[in-house]
């Protein structure tokens, strides 16, 4: 049928047959328009930005809100204050000014942190096991942390002035382990399979739970009290140099899922097409596995089990921006933030003076959010 | 396959490959593909024929670099697959599995964008695409009849639109073969046809060397310029369709009988199964 074998480059053969005539005709050619939607440089920068202010707005509006109400203009007065008098070396003692900078803005700060971290997780812990359930508390990686961070707390592991460092560490440690664990469970050589995944997560949390609890009933009961309340998701009391400290750990790793966003992006496609497609898929596993350890252990270690925000945030994101996770992952961060920030000043007023713990209102916000989409996802028969 | 007095090296040479999976359980598990040697020459349509089991996927994942060599030796354009990074390979073959899921709501646009992945090793292949990858992407869409679906999200269109995105997605690459298993596995007749003619033109227009495991012996015959027949993991047969869509052949492979006589328009072979 085909006359001879032709060695490339050609010249464009006139040589065809019959049935291998052209399926759309010529005259439906266009010249090259480009004008379909991508991700350009503008776009990146005009969301990121738009979400930078958003971010900027909800912490002054969270800043207001208390037992005690502080009105806008005198929030930016100590805040102008603060700054300034950071630079001459000295500060005001007068209440207000010491509920605001040293209780109100230091959690918002930790929350939006944590918020942020959990999201961009999610995100990546989705891209990587192309899931839209998973999420660091579901798949009981932050179970993992937390049983690290308890062993670290309840053995006085972190009790010198390497305190800071070694609970963070107990908690990598422990999420990595859990991380892997989940991996080489719901890892087929066709792919995941969400069910696997998910059983998996539940049982594997459980058990840590378990362990955690065990731990609490076997120690000194001093020591307990504190991580029950921390075990629950607590974003209170951070001071400025504990807050760096975790900044720079969520930092390292963010930037880690960050610089492999594209990679993200082809490894949604499955593991065998990104490898087609110049992915070194076991390199990026990798780093992403290390990155959401960090992230989860540091995250947990500051501020207990804190769930839904990695999965709730993330879809929202997406049904709004797109699957692109160079948008995507710093889009989720700033809502995560946000989310956290707003999910935490519920909290503290809702009922206020007492406080609910923020892991609740997150369960109780996402919980629901998670059912919806697992019974979404038993309708597109996907397995 | 060889063809002699060949001027230019065969586009993909496979000497000696053997694969075995590599169970977590199984140390000593049976060969996939058991000493495979073939050349495919530039330019062709190849056709990978055989029965359930025969090793053809293994095979084509082997040529995409998807899966790493064993045993045996991959030439491409002469030079050794193995010296070659992922990227690099990814810029001269692509690679479209037999079916690709995505749950994400990515555009078919910036699904097709994904294939200029390989032609930006930054960090983490994180970049911005320039005029060219958007020039390229559109071609590949016209290509594919998918340019007025680009901003579609690729979660809602039909199958045989998801299955000509894939392929752009691999043209975006901007390859010198593709490989393609089981293009036409889902699709009705309309889009089976559909497929292959686009494959034929890309190859008479861009000299595009396409490699394609089927299950349709008619499809491959019409469309394909040589086949190759495998069986357990072993080379039984290559040639023109003429010389390996034969009874004889197909029985010994297939293990049922069949009926081969010419295609009233092209007068290739085909198959009928007897009543």
């Amino acid at each position: 049928m085909k006359p001879t074998l032709e060695i490339p480059p050609l010249p464009s053969s006139q040589s065809s047959v019959d049935v291998a005539a052209p399926v759309r005709p010529e005259v439906h050619r266009k010249p090259v328009v480009s004008n379909f939607r991508s991700l350009t440089l503008h776009r990146w920068c005009v969301w990121v930005s738009a979400f930078l202010v958003f971010a900027m707005l909800a912490l002054m509006v969270c800043l207001r809100y208390g037992t005690q109400v502080i009105e806008l203009p005198r929030i930016f007065n100590i805040l102008v204050q603060a700054m300034t008098a950071v630079s001459q070396g000295g500060s005001g003692e007068d209440p207000t000014h010491v509920i605001l900078l040293q209780v109100r803005l230091p959690r918002l700060l930790l929350a939006f942190l944590v918020g942020a971290s959990l999201a961009a997780v999610g995100v990546s812990l989705q891209a990587l096991l192309r899931n839209p359930l998973a999420d660091p508390f579901v798949l009981g990686i932050s179970s993992g942390a937390a049983l690290g961070a308890a062993i670290a707390l309840l053995f006085g592991v972190g009790v010198s002035m390497w305190s800071l460092s070694a609970l963070p560490m107990c908690a990598f440690l422990g999420a990595i382990i859990s991380l892997l664990i989940i991996y080489r469970i719901a890892a087929t050589q066709y792919g995941f399979s969400i069910y696997t995944l998910l059983l998996a997560g539940v049982v594997l949390s459980a058990v840590l739970m378990a362990l955690i609890t065990f731990l609490t009933s076997v120690a000194d009961p001093n020591r307990v009290f504190g991580m029950l309340a921390w075990l629950m998701g607590s974003l209170t009391g951070p001071d400025y140099p504990t807050l760096g400290i975790l900044a720079v750990y969520l930092g390292i790793g963010l930037l880690i899922l960050g610089s492999q966003a594209q990679s993200l992006n082809v490894l949604t496609l499955g593991e065998e097409a990104a490898r087609s497609l110049g992915v070194e898929v076991e390199r990026v596993k990798k780093l992403v596995f290390f990155a959401t350890a960090l992230v989860t252990g540091a995250v947990v270690a500051f501020s207990g089990l804190i769930g839904f925000v990695g999965l709730i945030v993330p879809h929202a994101v997406r049904l709004a921006l797109g699957a692109d996770h160079r948008l995507l992952l710093p889009i989720a961060g700033l809502t995560g933030g946000i989310f956290l920030m707003v999910a935490d000043t519920v909290a503290r007023t809702l009922f206020s003076p007492a406080e609910i713990p923020v892991g609740v209102v997150t369960a109780i916000v996402g919980g629901p959010v998670f059912l919806y989409l697992l019974m979404n996802r038993r309708a597109q028969v996907v397995t | 396959m060889k063809l002699e007095n060949s001027r230019t090296p065969p586009a993909l040479s496979v000497r000696g490959m053997t694969y075995r999976y590599r169970s977590r359980f199984a140390k000593n598990s049976e060969a996939v593909l058991t000493d495979v040697n073939c050349s495919i020459d530039a330019g062709s349509i190849l056709g990978i024929l055989g029965p359930n089991g025969s090793g053809k996927s293994t095979l084509l994942k082997l040529l995409a670099g998807v899966f790493s060599i064993q045993e045996g030796r991959l030439e491409f354009y002469g030079q050794d697959m193995q010296r070659l990074s992922q990227a690099a390979i990814a810029k001269a073959v692509a690679f479209v599995p037999q079916e690709t899921q995505q749950i994400f709501p990515f555009t078919i646009g910036e699904m097709v964008l994904m294939g200029r992945y390989p032609h930006h090793t930054g960090l983490g292949g994180w970049h911005w695409e320039d005029f060219e990858d958007l020039v390229i992407a559109e071609r590949a869409m016209q290509d594919l009849d998918v340019a007025h679906l680009a901003d579609r999200l690729i979660t809602d269109v039909s199958g045989g639109e998801r299955q000509r995105a894939i392929i752009a997605r691999a043209l975006a690459q901007d390859p010198k073969v593709l490989l393609l298993d089981e293009p036409t596995a889902f699709l009705d007749l309309h889009h089976q046809l559909d497929i292959a003619r686009i494959l034929r033109r890309l190859n008479q227009e861009r000299g595009l060397t396409v490699i394609l495991v089927s299950h349709d012996l008619n499809l491959a015959s019409q469309y394909c310029d040589r086949l190759l027949l495998l069986d357990h993991g072993h080379i039984v047969h290559t040639g023109t369709p003429e010389e390996v869509i034969r009874p004889d052949v197909l029985e010994q492979v297939y293990g049922c009988a069949v009926l081969v006589d010419r295609h009233p328009q092209s007068g290739m072979p085909r198959v009928s199964l007897p009543v």
